[in-house]
């Protein structure tokens, strides 16, 4: 399409206020508080201190412990999340497509997805009643024993957001073209080898879309471990991810006052670890990814 | 095409510049009525609860004996309030009236200058000095008006007690004695007590036994002017007489939490809860007849003491253009009208002043009968001990459960809070 100043003006016009929306409430923001994070203020003045916050959140006795734990948790939730979510994913999304379905296809997809629309805290709640050894259906103190209590929330997170890649991988197998199904059956392929040798190279693109977004969302994770476990999330600390970290160094916790540099500086660390990740995804591993043309 | 696209844009526009201007007047402070003097003083709280009590109850009591004075009741959620008033402040749009944390983030604000002094003024005559202590500057200066304490202590099913022929107890092992009982009948649980929430453990278990083997004020200024350790026999054995429950909790216990003990207790599956006084209202929401004992002391005959923990004060906003209108609010909150109006219309809390108050709720008042013969004392860690990363009160958080959950023993637990607090705690600065 030739571009005349015409079509210039009109592309302000459009992308114009969500440009200001997206600057005024994302961007600045964001910039603001990595600049924070350089600072440390109190009594009303602001020195800058360079790294210095990095280096105490880092290396500080306790609070560097703190971090640490909750950098380990976090990859561990994101761990429980991925190698669960997507296998279950992909099945669903493979038992959607199934032939045998036809008419209640639609009856599925709806039910399969409604637990990603519930809110977090209704997830979290019910869940903790289920398993609670008082009145729920398991005697063993899940949430309370620190080797269980994290992955028992990742797969409450798990059960609530695995409607998304099952999704993301119907809508790809969806997208396969009947011809090339039909060739496979001609040429004498079962539907278990058509699904493995055609199907799934077709969508294995999917997959890393799916794992990065997996990553983006659990290392901003914050809203079920502090529904279920509040802000010192426990037993012993074993459920504290960098959000709730955050929160509980931003926002100070019940003794403790607030401390919005060293938020700041938690929130920054986080936001490099995203845009680091995220980058070297898109520069290193999409590029490889093999998209075949349909 | 232009005729239909121009008329978007503005109305685009004008929307994120309502949505800018939006976020601009958030939390404005007070005005006046340019032509009467008429004064507007805003309150900041964190009791969103109690907005209606506030409103309908007490501040028409205020407005109605001070013409001329209206007074806006602003609350923040609590988990949200120290944040909040922070960045108020720091912003220069403070509320002119500001409910006090009790110890260290109040002295952290009384440091950074948002309060303006109270020394010498009547709303502080009425209160001794250890009601005054949570809202003191490091030299003993008061900065606001005690409203309310809260209490802890041990409710127990009465109807249980009676059916098993058990006495309220008095010393730790006569405690043993009845949980013993209640444990052999097999009907009922000991105690509804869980571990998932660790301030809970700390704040109506420990801080409310320990008192009696640290003997109280003496074990916790001790610890802040450095004369005394948690390693000490007095703290390792507090921590002995916690450890002491622990056969005593229902199974699965790791992962109850504060709701489900209560649950526990108020369908009458257990006969005693460890909780707070503020509580009052909901052990007794289903009807069930309900005592309330203070914590047994170690051996009989021993000063028994008894946990009285200052839970709000409420100060003046050191830059409010109100003064004069703020300062009679704060008077008015001392008289006994005040003091009495609002613990009534609050069950749980109790005044701290030094004239009696009775209280209407039966529960209430048993609660504040524990007072009589004891020796009162705070919480033991959230005076200057948790002022420092790591917080003390935080840490004995995670070391109570971890005494529960992983049986880590009293004499470890106190030598690993000692530890933490050596890090950063010089006393006598």
């Amino acid at each position: 399409m030739k571009r005349t100043a015409r079509s210039y003006r009109n592309l302000i016009l459009f992308s114009g206020p969500a440009l200001v929306v997206y600057a005024g409430f994302l961007v600045i923001p964001l910039i603001a508080s990595v600049v924070l994070s350089f600072f440390q203020s109190g009594k009303g003045t602001s020195t800058f201190v360079g790294f210095g916050n990095y280096v105490y959140l880092f290396t500080n006795g306790s609070t560097s412990e703190r971090f640490w734990n909750a950098l380990v948790n976090n990859f561990e939730f994101f761990g429980v999340h991925l190698l669960v979510e997507l296998p279950i994913g992909l099945l669903m999304a493979a038992l959607l497509t199934s032939s045998t379905l036809r008419r209640s296809r639609g009856v599925y997809r709806t039910l399969l997805f409604i637990p990603a629309t519930l809110s977090v805290v209704i997830v979290g709640f019910v869940w903790r009643l289920i398993i609670n050894p008082l009145w729920g259906i398991v005697d063993f103190p899940l949430l309370g024993d620190e080797n269980t209590a994290l992955p028992t929330i990742a797969l409450m997170s798990v059960w609530e957001y695995v409607g998304i890649p099952m999704i993301f991988l119907y809508t790809a197998l969806i997208a396969i073209p009947d011809d090339i199904l039909e060739a496979a059956k001609l040429d004498g392929s079962n539907a278990w080898s058509t699904f493995w040798r055609v199907k799934f190279p077709l969508i294995a693109p999917q997959f890393g879309l799916i794992a990065i977004l997996t990553y983006i969302w659990t290392f901003n994770g914050f809203d079920i471990i502090y529904a279920l476990n509040g802000s010192a999330p426990g037993p012993d600390y074993s459920t504290d991810i960098l959000g709730t970290l955050f929160y509980r160094t931003f926002f100070g916790s019940s003794g403790q006052v607030a401390d919005p540099d060293l938020g700041a500086t938690v929130a920054s660390v986080v936001f490099f670890l995203i845009l680091i990740i995220t980058a070297l995804y898109f520069f290193v591993v999409q590029r490889r990814l093999k998209n075949y043309e349909l | 095409m232009r005729s239909k696209l121009v008329p978007i844009a503005i109305t685009t526009a004008s929307l994120v510049m309502l949505g800018l201007a939006g976020c601009s007047t958030g939390g404005s402070s007070s005005s006046t009525d340019a032509a009467g003097g008429d004064v507007t003083l805003t309150l900041a709280t964190w009791r969103t609860e109690d907005t209606a009590m506030w409103e309908d109850e007490i501040l028409p009591a205020f407005e109605s004996s001070h013409p001329g004075i209206t007074v806006d009741y602003a609350p923040v959620g609590t988990d949200d309030y120290n944040a909040a008033i922070q960045s108020q402040i720091e912003g220069g749009t403070g509320a002119d009236l500001i409910m006090c944390r009790p110890f260290d983030v109040n002295r952290a604000w009384i440091d950074d200058g948002y309060f303006a002094p109270l020394k010498g003024t009547d709303a502080v005559s009425h209160f001794d000095e250890t009601a005054l202590a949570a809202w003191t500057d490091t030299d003993g200066n008061p900065f606001c008006v005690p409203t309310a304490s809260v209490l802890a202590g041990f409710y127990y099913n009465t109807a249980i007690f009676d059916e098993l022929g058990l006495k309220v107890p008095t010393t730790q092992a006569e405690l043993l004695d009845v949980l013993d009982t209640i444990k052999q009948s097999g009907k009922y649980e000991p105690l509804a007590l869980g571990s998932a929430d660790g301030w809970q453990l700390a704040y109506n278990v420990l801080y409310s036994m320990g008192p009696n083997y640290w003997n109280g004020e003496e074990g916790r200024l001790g610890l802040i002017d450095g004369s005394q350790k948690l390693t000490d026999p007095d703290f390792v054995a507090a921590f002995d007489a916690f450890d002491s429950l622990k056969p005593y909790l229902p199974a699965g216990y790791e992962s109850l939490t504060y709701e489900d003990m209560m649950q526990l207790f108020t369908l009458g599956k257990a006969a005693i809860i460890p909780d707070g006084s503020w509580d009052i209202s909901a052990a007794t929401a289903t009807g069930l007849d309900v005592g309330v004992f203070g914590a047994p002391v170690a051996k009989a005959g021993d000063q028994r003491y008894q946990q009285e923990m200052p839970d709000q004060g409420i100060g003046m906003n050191a830059k409010t253009e109100h003064q004069e209108a703020a300062q009679q609010f704060l008077d008015w909150l001392a008289t006994p009208e005040f003091q009495s109006l609002y613990v009534n219309k609050l069950p749980g809390f109790f005044a701290m002043g030094d004239e009696p108050v009775t209280y209407d709720d039966p529960l209430a008042q048993k609660f504040a009968d524990l007072k009589t013969d004891a020796e009162l004392t705070p919480r033991l860690a959230l005076d200057r001990l948790s002022a420092g990363t790591p917080p003390l009160d935080d840490e004995i958080w995670v070391a109570l459960q971890n005494m529960y959950n992983s049986d880590l023993s009293a004499k470890d637990a106190t030598a690993e809070l000692q530890a933490g607090l050596d890090t950063w705690y010089k006393p006598g600065q």
